[in-house]
Formats: C-alpha cells, sequence, structure tokens
C-alpha cells in the first residue's frame, strides 16, 4: 500500500446465497484507488461492477447478500468488517455514492434543499443557515442556474440532467474525498452526459478527490478515466492505465471488448461481438470463468483458474497467457 | 440561531416539507368533491359543538321529574293521565318547549345538552382511539418492512394473532374485567384496532424500502432511524391520513354499542348511552332513541365521505 492509496480492495467476495443458488456476484475483487485518480469500472452487465460498489460501502441487501471473503481498507479501516457505526460516518461523510437513476435516488416528498441539508446534518450539527448557504454554494458549482429557486423545487419539477446533478450535490455535501458514480450517465441524454463528464472531471481537479467510475461506455472512460479495471464474471480480469487498455489490451476479454467498439473508419456492415452469453454468476464455469468464450483458450485454462499479476507496474492481468515475469508466453 | 431551528424544524429534526402549493393543490383536489366538503363541514360544526357546546348548555346529567318526556320543538304527544280519585283519564296534549328545543328524556334531562355532551365524547373516543391505532399500526408497519427479516416474521405472525381475536368480544371482556372507563375503551380499541394499518402500511413500506432513495439516504450516510422517519414515513403520510380518518367512524360505532350494551363509562353521556334509554320508550319518547341515532348516522357518513375525499385527492392517478 503506497502512501497515496486511499482505497484498497483485497480479495473481495460478495456471495448471494438465494432460493437457487449461491449468486457469487463479486468473486474475489483486487484494486487500489489512488488520490486524485478516477478509476474506472468497465465490464458487461451483470460482471459484478455494481456490487463491488455496493460492497465497498455494504449496501446491498443483507440477507441474501454477505461479504465473505476480503478486505476494504480505507485509512487503515476494514470496511467489510467494522461496525455498522462505524461504517455509517464513513458514508457520505468520506466515501459517497452517485446512483445510475436520480429520479429515483431522490425522495419525491422532499425539496432538494431539504435533503441536502438534512445530508448535510446528518454529520455533524451545522445551523440550519449555513446549511442552506452550503446547499445553494454546492448546487451553483454543480452549474445549476438560480440555485436558490431550485433549493425549493421537488424532484419531479427537475428536468432529468438537473436531478442527476442535485443528486452529486447531494453525495458532495460532506466533501468526501471518495466518490463512487455507478452510471451516473446512463439515464440521461447526450448533452447532460456531457454537463455532468465536465463536472466530474472539475471535481478530480478542484477537490483533488478520488472516483470510482462505474461504466460500461469505453468512451466515457476515454474521458475521464486515469486506470480503468475492467471485470469478468465477478473478478477484475485486467488492470492498466486507460490508454494502455483502449489501445494495447493484454486480455483476450479486453480484447475481444475494445474489438466490439464500433469503428468510424471502417466501413463494416456489422459489429464484432464476443462469442457466447456472459456466464451464469451461480454456475461459474471452472477455472478461468471466460475460457468458454476465449479465442486462445488453452488446456490449463478449463481447470486452473488464473490469479490478478502485476505484469510491468501499473498494468496488471488475470490470464494463463501471461506469466508473472512480465510479458506474453 | 436555535431559535431558527427550532422554528424551522421538527423535534426530530425532520426538515419541514408543508409545501403551500401542495397543500392548495390537495385542497383544489378535494373540493371538487362535493360530498367531501359536505362532510368535512360536519366534522368541523360537530368539533365546535363539542369543544364549544357544553359551555352553553345546562348540566346533562340534571334529572328533572317534572318535565320528563318533553317532545321536541314544533312537535306534540298526548299524555293520558289515570286520576284515582276521580278514577278517569284525563288526557292532555303536551308541546314541545322553546327551553328543550330537542325535549327530554324520561328522567327529565334536556336531549340538546346529552347530544352535546356525547358528541364530545364521540370525537374524543374517535381521535384518541384511532390515532392511537394508526400510530401503533404505522410503527408497527414500517418497522416490519424495513428491518425484513426474523422481526418482519416475528411481527407480522403477532399481528396475524391480534387480528385472530374477535375485537368486540375482547372489549366487552376488558371492560367487563376492569370496569367501565373512558381511559379502558379507548386503550382497548387502540391497542386492538392497528393490525389493519399496520399491513397496509407494511406493503406500501415494502414498496418504498426497495427504491434507490432509500439506498442513496443510506449510502449518504443515515441511521435505520432517519431512514425510517425521515424518509419512509413522510412518503406514507397521505396513506396514514386517510386510513386515520377512515378508521374514525368505526371506532365511533364501537364506543356506542359499547355504551348501548351498558358497559360504556356511566360517567359520561355518551350517543350510545342515550340510545340504550331510548330503546325502552321507543314508542312514546321516540325522539330519545332517534336524535342520537340520527348524530350517529351523519358523524359516520361524514368521516366516510371526507375520507373517500382525501383518498382521492392524495391519490395521483385518481380523476377527481
Amino acid at each position: 500500500m503506497t502512501a497515496d492509496t486511499v482505497l484498497e480492495v483485497k480479495n473481495l467476495k460478495t456471495w448471494f446465497y438465494t432460493r437457487r443458488g449461491i449468486v457469487k456476484a463479486v468473486n474475489g475483487v483486487d484494486f487500489t484507488l489512488r488520490r486524485g485518480e478516477c478509476l474506472c469500472l468497465v465490464g458487461e452487465s451483470g460482471c459484478g461492477k455494481t456490487v463491488t460498489a455496493l460492497s465497498i460501502l455494504r449496501l446491498f441487501d443483507s440477507p441474501p447478500g454477505r461479504i465473505v471473503e476480503g478486505e476494504v481498507i480505507y485509512k487503515g479501516l476494514d470496511l467489510a468488517s467494522c461496525t455498522i457505526q462505524r461504517l455509517r460516518q464513513i458514508r457520505g461523510k468520506d466515501i459517497a455514492m452517485v446512483f445510475q437513476n436520480a429520479q429515483s435516488a431522490l425522495n419525491p416528498v422532499f425539496t432538494i434543499g431539504d435533503q441536502i441539508v438534512e445530508q448535510i446534518n446528518a454529520h455533524g450539527q451545522v445551523s440550519r443557515a449555513d446549511a442552506v448557504a452550503k446547499a445553494c454554494r454546492l448546487l451553483e458549482e454543480m452549474k445549476i442556474s438560480q440555485p436558490e429557486r431550485a433549493l425549493k423545487m421537488y424532484p419531479h419539477q427537475m428536468s432529468g440532467g438537473m436531478k442527476q446533478r442535485a443528486m452529486i450535490a447531494m453525495s458532495l455535501s460532506c466533501d468526501p474525498c471518495i466518490l463512487i458514480a455507478d452510471e451516473p450517465t446512463t439515464a440521461v441524454d447526450v448533452t447532460i452526459r456531457a454537463q455532468i463528464m465536465h463536472i466530474l472531471q472539475e471535481l478530480k481537479a478542484n477537490r483533488d478527490m478520488s472516483i470510482i467510475f462505474i461504466t460500461h461506455d469505453l468512451s466515457l472512460v476515454r474521458e475521464i478515466g486515469d486506470r480503468a479495471a475492467v471485470f469478468y464474471g465477478g473478478k477484475v480480469v485486467e488492470v492498466d492505465t486507460v490508454e494502455h487498455i483502449l489501445e494495447s489490451p493484454a486480455h483476450p476479454y479486453t480484447i475481444g471488448l475494445m474489438r466490439c467498439l464500433p469503428d468510424i473508419s471502417t466501413d463494416s456492415k456489422r459489429l464484432p461481438s464476443i462469442p457466447g452469453n456472459t456466464p451464469n454468476p451461480i454456475d461459474m464455469p471452472a477455472g478461468c470463468s471466460f475460457h468458454p468464450r476465449c479465442q486462445e483458450v488453452m488446456e490449463v485454462c478449463h481447470s486452473k483458474d488464473p490469479a490478478l499479476m502485476n505484469i510491468a507496474g501499473v498494468h496488471a492481468v488475470a490470464c494463463h497467457l501471461f506469466s508473472a515475469a512480465g510479458g506474453k508466453n | 440561531m436555535t431559535e431558527t431551528r427550532s422554528m424551522t424544524r421538527g423535534k426530530a429534526g425532520m426538515p419541514v416539507y408543508i409545501n403551500r402549493r401542495l397543500m392548495n393543490y390537495y385542497w383544489e383536489r378535494l373540493k371538487k368533491n362535493r360530498l367531501s366538503l359536505v362532510g368535512l363541514g360536519f366534522i368541523v360544526f360537530l368539533a365546535l359543538v363539542g369543544i364549544f357546546g357544553p359551555l352553553f348548555v345546562q348540566d346533562p346529567q340534571k334529572v328533572d321529574f317534572e318535565i320528563k318526556n318533553m317532545p321536541p320543538l314544533g312537535c306534540s304527544i298526548q299524555e293520558s293521565v289515570y286520576d284515582i280519585k276521580t278514577s278517569e283519564f284525563t288526557t292532555t296534549l303536551i308541546n314541545g318547549r322553546a327551553d328543550h328545543p330537542l325535549g327530554t328524556d324520561s328522567k327529565g334531562r334536556d336531549m340538546l345538552a346529552m347530544l352535546i355532551a356525547g358528541s364530545r365524547i364521540s370525537l374524543l373516543v374517535g381521535l384518541l382511539a384511532s390515532g392511537m391505532a394508526i400510530f401503533l399500526g404505522t410503527f408497527i408497519g414500517v418497522l416490519s418492512a424495513y428491518l425484513g427479516g426474523w422481526v418482519d416474521n416475528a411481527l407480522m405472525r403477532f399481528t396475524d394473532i391480534m387480528m385472530t381475536f374477535p375485537f368486540f368480544l375482547l372489549l366487552v371482556l376488558i371492560v367487563f374485567i376492569f370496569g367501565p372507563s373512558l381511559a379502558i375503551i379507548v386503550l382497548v380499541i387502540g391497542l386492538t384496532g392497528w393490525t389493519g394499518a399496520a399491513r397496509l402500511i407494511r406493503s406500501e413500506a415494502l414498496s418504498l424500502r426497495t427504491r434507490d432513495f432509500i439506498t442513496a439516504s443510506k449510502a449518504l450516510g443515515a441511521s435505520d432511524a432517519r431512514v425510517m422517519f425521515n424518509h419512509l414515513i413522510p412518503n406514507v403520510i397521505s396513506l396514514i391520513i386517510v386510513m386515520a380518518t377512515l378508521s374514525i367512524p368505526g371506532v365511533i360505532m364501537a364506543e356506542a354499542a359499547l355504551s348501548f350494551i351498558g358497559l360504556g363509562d356511566p360517567m359520561s353521556t355518551s350517543w350510545g348511552t342515550i340510545l340504550n334509554t331510548g330503546q325502552h320508550s321507543l314508542d312514546t319518547a321516540w325522539w330519545v332513541a332517534v336524535e342520537p341515532g340520527i348524530m350517529l348516522f351523519f358523524t359516520v357518513l361524514s368521516f366516510n365521505f371526507f375520507g373517500d375525499g382525501l383518498r382521492d385527492a392524495f391519490d395521483p392517478k385518481a380523476s377527481v
């Protein structure tokens, strides 16, 4: 753990004990988050990105969910095993979260102002006037015009983009140092998406904040990310700087993912895709969970699950094609 | 600064969210339902009568056999008195008198005074008992839905058990054991009547619990109590108001029924007690039973109309 690491996730396993079996939604995730960087969690639907984010703050429903193994180290404290009271002090104050759908993530019966003030009050007693002033400042920072007016609005009176920005303002109300953004732009249109991405970039620069950005949109990764962790089947299969991931991916899955991006320079009529489906999380394939779909599958892949290995400095990959020494076998 | 805080924030630290425009909106929707306005009018009238009425009339318990069985103003009855000395019937016509506009009962008590005292009792019992029932129901329902798991199971099975008690029989039994008093009646109705409310609130809270804003408030550090009281309950408040309004008539009827069968508070005059005294003389002094009956009828009807109107006003899907 280096000095500028703010959050370290080690071998995190979050399993859901359902009637149909154990869903291993997160099954051994490792990554570190550094100060002032934006780490993107990338992957297909159902690969465990969101559950990983929820696991950091233990926000999944329990039961059926349970962290069976692993640590989430924040400032020397293991969030995966600390008391819920301690965790509650961390939530919102140190680590805040922005949800995908602001429409449903805002309480419909309170005004935006009341919700932000409530949030400020949840962590330490601040006078109402101060809290309102702070809420107003936050909305201003989110580039909401007429913030005083917006404070008195109910969620249904706002546009989708305003709601998402109000949601971000709310999550920033206690000046957290880590922001987890779970697909914050999925539910908004492209112009609003640009605004929100711009705001997140400013936050990173101005507040020296670390951001965990969850998305399946690789163009957003290019725009905001410093490093990216590629998820597959509840595991991190590759971690690298965004440039490397996008330009020279190493893991066969990442390579396949990049090939799926529509390229404007070629005029192929058909988008390439990775053959097969995402594995059933109740019944993961033995060995490497990607092997049934892998183009370069080997004998060892059927039986042995590859560990995430550092190749060179920042680059880590979990694949039998690579040895610990680095380079391709 | 503490002054502004206490002014603008409730005791539980709940933000004040009364929005005048929203209130106007609900009021406009309610106004379109004429019947519910009539109901509201009658409830307000009854409340005013119950609060201020007893100040203006005589003591409802005052017995005066000289003026027993006086008919209401504008009515008259024939009274035949057998005279032992002359051994013949003398029939006289008795007219209603202005000082007893609604007549008197067989003990000469003023009906108007008794009805006014009765409206006070009925409203008091109705508000207190259903307030208590709804409070308990909300608390248990929200707790059950929010905490889930074995807590939910235990609370809901307890609710099931409470539901299996024949409510009125239980009421009779407890009043029989502890003696009739208004406090006992209120307590029993309040402590047994929460089951339906708990079920309804639980189902509503269950669907709210999975909504993102609950997870979001948890993600921002809200405690369980804060989530329940500041986020879940405000979202079901309209349901609570409607349920409370619609449960009041049942409580009023229960109290009247208890008093009617003689298990009411003997120290207070309730519509049920008047009905009870009136039933023996239904063929001669009909007004003693009819008048409290009419009051009960209109009160129950008013609360039902008003409750229906409120429900439609609060329901965004209802077209009014």
